[in-house]
């Protein structure tokens, strides 16, 4: 069965709103840039013991959500779900915005963005995994180019090919961003589990991410959509975030019970703010009440508790990043094992890190521009199909009261054709 | 095969050799060079030795002398403050009583220094002397180093330093990491770091700078008699900054 793709028209009201929300986030994002320029990183909540802050937190985030549509996108290019052909497309566009928000994330939060377009690339440090993850990011996007191409071309073959290449270079992206952290120095960063357990919640979130997209697509332009694809994406979800907690459950088990780690430990999961967003934000919204939802029989069958979930899975990953970035930087250095500083002309001991204005500008400044380019993609590509639907007997007899629905009589011969097959 | 056929074969052959070969130069190159791998071991590796025993409680001469020498900006406020050396007080339990020490915290100038080694534009890098030293004009303010230096020793000029004292050096702009230099400037004309010469002007002569690869070096000579400590010698950064009395 072939599928049509099509251009949105873009004239009505909704669109036209969304995209000055959206460009105005962006503006905003450039105008808290710029004075970070400016004036110097002073004005955003980092220091000089907590060098990383907001603008890493989303740039990891987004990261992971771009490796995890992309895997929905491979459903359909690797595992030859034909199902899933409707939604290769926007999958793909969305994992490249994505992981061009990140790049954006991380550019914003340079000392020195004007070097930055320049020194990477003439001064390799192949030691360095911020050297390694650039060409794991830009061979990301030049895959995500060429998957699209391949994909608006019909080119069945490269598309198979491609497909693979981007599945695996996904794993490879984030595993890259894990090891950022886990190849650390830091007490709560250090730890070989982290690549891997980056993977799975960029699967969990990107795929949260997709079910919501599609939904809300499909809906706000009136299009078909078959239930069963989505509940089959929600029941993906489940699996996805069981990984999850298995993960943290090893690593926090671990660091727990190693004596070494263990106030550590204690720091992470009870030690204030960001153990507010772990166990609140992360275990409770993110992770457990999404895989009641789900795993539930009554729940994990309605279209409307699997976006209800998704949406808290896309937000509990939110706090994972943050969870995994600033706990790592606050929790004090041991310099002096066996010692315990008392007076010194810096804040030694737990640091203190607040988010500032001009980061939670940046990072909304990012989301803007995200957006915007996605609602204009969908207006001048043809990245939406005219329809989802499995083609089955069920699936065709949901099409046809569907276009009865619309006011179009079944006595159109196409649909009519179609059962017969 | 006619004469042109040769030469086309004959060129790309070498092109393809001479850009491998430069490659390859330039990635391994890159790494040994970041890290200072390979470095002759009879040139000059400056360490430094700080007696702790002669250290005196209250006295910030060094502390001084580094800010007027190398511009380290003091903008009033802790949290924008940028210290190249810091003197904290610790204490540690000794039987049962509570012993206090004042120790000065600086760049290790580890010889394998994880700063360096994740640095993604080798604006960090080991001088062959052993200095690890930030390229200021290269640095792109990632912070990279901060989150792998284990010493705490890097700090970031979030803002610019208003009051530029020493004009033969740097300003210390924003929007890059620094640390200690062992006033390399300074060394590589024959004279002692700043802090060295103002810990002597004192009187207390508690820091010393000179060759560890002299074993006739004063150094050399302190490391060899007493039971000096470097910190977090467990790491296998190979700090040179040795301890006597901590």
């Amino acid at each position: 069965m072939d599928i049509t793709f099509e251009k949105i028209k873009g004239d009505s009201v909704a669109y036209k709103t969304a995209m000055i929300i959206f460009a105005l986030f962006a503006i905003a994002g450039a105008v808290s840039t710029w004075i970070v320029i400016q004036k110097g990183l002073w004005i955003t909540g980092m220091n000089n013991r907590v060098p990383w802050g907001l603008q890493i937190v989303m740039a990891v985030y987004y990261i992971g959500l771009s490796a995890g549509s992309l895997v929905i996108s491979g459903l359909y290019g690797v595992f030859g779900k034909q199902e899933y052909k409707p939604f290769a497309r926007i999958a793909v566009w969305i994992a490249m915005l994505f992981l061009i928000a990140g790049l954006l994330s991380i550019l914003t939060d340079q000392g020195r963005m004007d070097r930055v377009f320049v020194q990477p690339f003439v001064h390799f440090n192949l030691q360095s995994m911020f050297s390694i993850n650039p060409i794991l990011y830009s061979g990301h996007i030049l895959i995500c180019i060429i998957y699209l191409w391949a994909l608006f071309t019909e080119r069945k073959k490269l598309t198979t090919v491609i497909a693979t290449l981007a599945f695996g270079w996904a794993f490879c992206v984030h595993s890259g961003t894990g090891a950022i952290f886990g190849f650390g120095a830091r007490m709560l960063y250090e730890s070989p589990l982290l690549p891997a357990s980056f993977v799975a919640a960029a699967m969990a979130s990107g795929t949260a991410l997709m079910i919501l997209l599609i939904v809300g697509l499909f809906k706000i332009t009136k299009r078909c959509l078959d239930d069963r694809l989505v509940l089959w994406l929600g029941q993906f979800l489940a699996v996805c975030i069981l990984v999850v907690v298995y993960f943290l459950f090893i690593e926090n088990a671990y660091r727990a019970y190693v004596v070494e780690l263990r106030q550590a430990a204690m720091y992470y999961l009870f030690g204030g703010l960001h153990s507010i967003f772990f166990w609140g934000g992360l275990i409770f919204l993110g992770l457990v009440v999404p895989m009641f939802i789900l795993f539930r029989k009554k729940t994990g069958q309605s279209i409307k508790w699997i976006v209800i979930a998704s949406g808290m899975v896309v937000f509990g990953i939110l706090f994972e990043r943050y969870v995994i970035v600033l706990p790592g930087l606050t929790y004090p250095q041991e310099i002096l094992p066996g010692m315990h500083i008392t007076q010194s002309m810096i804040q030694e001991g737990i640091a203190a890190y607040n988010i500032s204005l001009a980061e939670i500008l940046q990072a909304l400044g990012v989301f803007g521009v995200v957006g915007f380019l996605f609602l204009w993609g969908l207006r001048f590509f043809k990245l939406l199909p005219t329809e989802a639907i499995i083609y089955d007997q069920i699936g065709l007899i949901k099409r046809i009261e569907y276009l009865r629905q619309k006011g179009i009589h079944i006595e159109d011969k196409k649909p009519r054709a179609l059962a017969a097959r | 095969m006619d004469r042109r056929d040769f030469m086309k074969l004959a060129g790309g052959t070498i092109l393809v050799i001479s850009s491998g070969t430069y490659a390859f130069q330039f990635l391994t190159g890159s790494i040994r060079s970041a890290t200072g791998e390979g470095i002759d071991p009879n040139a000059v590796r400056w360490g430094m030795v700080i007696d702790l025993t002669k250290c005196q409680e209250g006295c910030t001469a060094c502390l001084d002398a580094c800010r007027q020498e190398n511009n380290v900006a003091l903008h009033g406020d802790p949290k924008l403050d940028v210290h190249w050396i810091r003197k904290v007080k610790a204490e540690s339990m000794i039987g049962n009583e509570v012993q206090e020490k004042s120790i000065l915290l600086l760049c290790n100038h580890c010889d394998k220094p994880p700063c360096a080694q994740v640095c993604p534009v080798q604006a960090t890098y080991r001088r062959h002397d052993g200095i690890v030293i930030v390229d200021h004009h290269r640095c792109i303010g990632c912070r990279y180093c901060m989150i792998a230096c284990p010493y705490n020793a890097r700090q970031f000029n979030l803002k610019d330093n208003e009051h530029w004292a020493n004009k033969e050096r740097p300003k210390r702009s924003h929007g890059v990491a620094e640390a200690c230099t062992l006033c390399a400037h300074r060394l590589d004309v024959g004279k002692p770091p700043a802090c060295v010469e103002a810990c002597q002007n004192v009187g207390a002569g508690a820091i010393m700078v000179g060759n560890l690869n002299d074993a006739n070096s004063e150094v050399s000579q302190i490391i060899s008699r007493y039971a000096t400590k470097r910190l977090r010698e467990e790491l296998g950064t190979e700090p040179k900054v040795h301890y006597v009395g901590l």
